[in-house]
């Protein structure tokens, strides 16, 4: 038994000694989700191998709803998988808490690299702390409004365009309501659907314990909601209905949401599920908010800390948020996080993207303001604004008592 | 005594030490998966109360300070811990004797001969070993806006605006509703068990004694259930405390925090959810877990203390 044993332990250690002479160059892997309904990922890393030949990219596919659990369980226990994806702020900020990533400032100043292109999507990769890099950003998802062609059509109403106002928007759903009987609008139920608009302006943030600037938005959805516009909230709660489907289904003229949509609704025309002719327009701004104003969230790549390639993966990490790396992710229809004129033709000429100006033009908003701050008592503020959302929106709370109960439970974890 | 025992225990023959040594081994699987995956988690949270974790490195000992934290500010109506206490606490007092009442009424009809007693048995468990996501989702169906619940409401006279999720004041009454039409099927049978055991002789006697219906059932049947009751309400509260899966699917602890439990607040702190960024508070998380401890464990001494009070074991 035991000699059968060591002969055991011998041949695998002979095996592993020969895959390890087998693999010339470098193997980077990358903790990620959703590898397999993600195209872009397979786009990164096939444009990265060609450009660098003798690094092979490997990516770690985690579950998507357990990705922040799995990954601070995986980094806690000394993993030594070379990068990880960045999926929420707050990990990010835990990670560099526990000093799980590399601090990324010097790599940053050695290799030159203008922060500026990215157009403030960098900055919530900074920890709070010291104020250090410890993320790239790769990819940024802003909010844009989607509409369905055939209903402007059938309404006879001129397609919106790219400097419109939210009073316009609501008057165009209204009108289309009326000549068609299908749902003017569409709105999710999240908060950043419905009222994240008042931080477009680049002043105002939903961390700052001040609420009045979203009433003019709860104002516009409630009354779209009562006049049968679009589905109520309390309609779509119960029934669990996803915008995905629901947009797709035809019978919605408009709907604000962030751009990733686009290549869920690219993947839907061409199977089949939807059947229309679609576009995209900047979402329309208030009064004395610049036209093409918009709000979103990066995604980003950290360097693990107990990674043995920390050059490699600077390398590789760099290289996918330059230009070359927007661009094989642009291909795939996803929006990345630095898009110069170039890179945004690149995204016009996805399979599957709507041809006309309008929807080209609003592929580069004016400005992206972050859809949430960073620091301290952020993630308990927003919390306590989601919950009070959910009672604004089922009427349980009028607008004013609604922003009342934000601004007083906003006002126990600011005052700390 | 104990000086033979002992010398009993030392002179175990070889046979004994080895039939010892089989049972253990036949122990260990079962033995080893509850120390590592039940009894060291446990005892890591009830130490990870007094530490501040963030899921790495660095571990800090806080003392009371996670105690002091969710404690500060309690109300029942706006501390996160007064609120979830409230709602849990509330949710118990309603769930536990709706579903004694209605497991014991339909073990009573069952328990007679009545023509398909087996095929009825089986449709009131059905409940309890369906798929929990796809009840919540059909409930959230009939207490919909417009659903038949509210339909049927609106026509013998109520006036029913809303969803029953969207309500501050029904949700909490939807998860109570599901959870009662759930787990009454699953007690029946604990009650149909013990209709079982009670003796023909006791009715029989009543009978001649002249006793009615009702007497029968108030001064044979109940005494004679109590055991049954006892174990069925022990095993209710417990269970009550813990609620999460159902408010997780049909209410996510909305709308604002009407529905927040015990459960869904330390799964918050640990986890997070949609809308809610406060995760990775792992110390917090473990001492709400404490609270949630003591409680249950107070009132289940409380119970075993009344137990001789009330229950009669024949």
């Amino acid at each position: 038994m035991k000699k059968l044993l060591a002969v055991l332990v011998a041949v695998m250690m002979v095996a592993m000694g020969a895959c390890a002479l087998a693999e010339e160059g470098t193997t980077l892997t990358v903790a990620c989700w959703d590898l397999t309904t993600t195209p872009y990922y397979e786009a990164i890393k096939t444009a990265y191998e060609a450009s660098h030949p003798g690094v092979t990219i490997e990516w770690v596919d985690l579950a998507s709803q357990d990705y922040n659990v799995k990954t601070s369980t995986m980094l806690a226990g000394g993993d030594t998988t070379d990068l990880y994806a960045v999926k929420e702020l707050s990990d990010m900020q835990n990670w560099a808490a526990q000093g799980f990533i590399v601090n990324l400032d010097e790599k940053i100043a050695e290799s030159g690299m203008d922060m500026s292109k990215y157009a403030g999507m960098d900055t919530c990769y900074t920890y709070t702390e010291d104020g250090s890099y410890y993320a790239l950003p790769f990819r940024a998802d802003y909010w844009v409004m989607f509409y369905n062609k055939d209903i402007f059509d059938e309404a006879g109403v001129a397609y919106p365009t790219n400097d419109w106002t939210w009073d316009e928007y609501a008057a165009i759903a209204r009108e289309i309501t009326e000549k068609t009987g299908k749902y003017g609008t569409h709105y999710h139920t999240w908060l950043s659907d419905v009222a994240n608009w008042a931080v477009c302006d680049g002043v105002n943030t939903l961390a700052d314990g001040e609420y009045s600037d979203l009433k003019y938005f709860y104002e516009l959805v409630q009354g779209l909601e009562d006049d049968g516009v679009c589905m109520t909230y309390d309609e779509l709660k119960a029934s669990n209905l996803h915008y995905s489907g629901a947009f797709a289904q035809g019978n919605i003229a408009m709907m604000p949401m962030g751009y990733w949509y686009a290549s869920t609704l690219i993947g839907y025309i061409k199977d089949g599920t939807a059947n229309f002719n679609w576009g995209i327009t900047a979402v329309p701004h208030l009064e004395g908010v610049e036209a093409g104003a918009s709000f979103g969230s990066p995604t980003g790549i950290a360097i693990n800390a107990k990674s043995a390639n920390i050059d490699a993966a600077w390398d590789f990490a760099s290289w996918m948020c330059s230009e070359e790396g927007a661009k094989a992710i642009a291909e795939t229809g996803t929006r990345p996080a630095y898009v110069s004129d170039e890179v945004a033709a690149v995204m016009a000429s996805a399979d599957g993207f709507p041809t006309d100006e309008t929807s080209k033009a609003a592929l580069l908003p004016t400005s992206i303001a972050l859809e949430w701050p960073i620091g301290d008592g952020v993630n308990e503020i927003k919390t306590a604004v989601n919950e009070t959302h959910t009672l604004i929106m089922t009427r349980e709370m009028t607008i004013d008592e609604g922003i009342e109960e934000m601004e007083a439970r906003a006002a126990e974890y600011i005052t700390e | 005594m104990a000086q033979s025992a002992m010398t009993t225990r030392r002179s175990m023959s070889k046979l004994e030490k080895r039939n010892t040594l089989i049972a253990y081994s036949f122990l260990a699987p079962n033995f080893l998966g509850f120390i590592i995956f039940t009894m060291i988690p446990v005892v890591f949270s009830v130490v990870l109360a007094f530490l501040d974790w963030g899921g790495g490195a660095e571990i800090k000992f806080v003392g009371l300070g996670n105690f002091q934290e969710i404690f500060k500010n309690f109300s029942f109506t706006r501390s996160n811990l007064g609120i979830s206490l409230k709602n849990t606490v509330f949710y118990t007092i309603a769930t536990v004797p709706l579903t004694i009442a209605f497991a014991l009424g339909l073990a009573l009809v069952l328990n007679k001969a009545v023509r398909g007693a087996n095929f009825f048995r089986a449709v009131f468990f059905f409940p309890y070993v369906a798929s929990l996501v796809a009840i919540c989702v059909c409930w959230n169906f009939l207490l919909m806006k417009t659903g038949p619940v509210n339909q049927f409401l609106n026509a013998i006279g109520f006036n029913m605006t809303k969803s029953w999720t969207s309500s501050q004041d029904l949700a909490i009454w939807a998860i109570i509703i599901v959870s009662v039409w759930r787990n009454a099927g699953y007690y029946m049978v604990m009650y149909l068990a013990g209709l079982q055991g009670v003796p023909n002789e006791l009715y029989e006697a009543a009978t001649m004694d002249g006793a009615n219906a009702w007497q029968k059932f108030t001064k044979v049947t109940m005494p004679m259930l109590t055991p049954t009751t006892f174990f069925c309400t022990i095993m209710m509260v417990i269970s009550c405390f813990k609620i999460y899966d159902v408010v997780a699917i049909m209410t996510q602890g909305g709308p604002g925090r009407a529905t927040k439990m015990l459960v869904t607040y330390i799964f918050e702190l640990s986890f997070g959810g949609e809308g809610i960024a406060t995760s990775a508070q792992y110390g917090l998380a473990s001492a709400v877990s404490m609270v949630l401890l003591v409680i249950v464990l107070a009132v289940t001494f409380v119970q075993f203390r009344a137990e001789k009070k009330w229950v009669n074991y024949m």
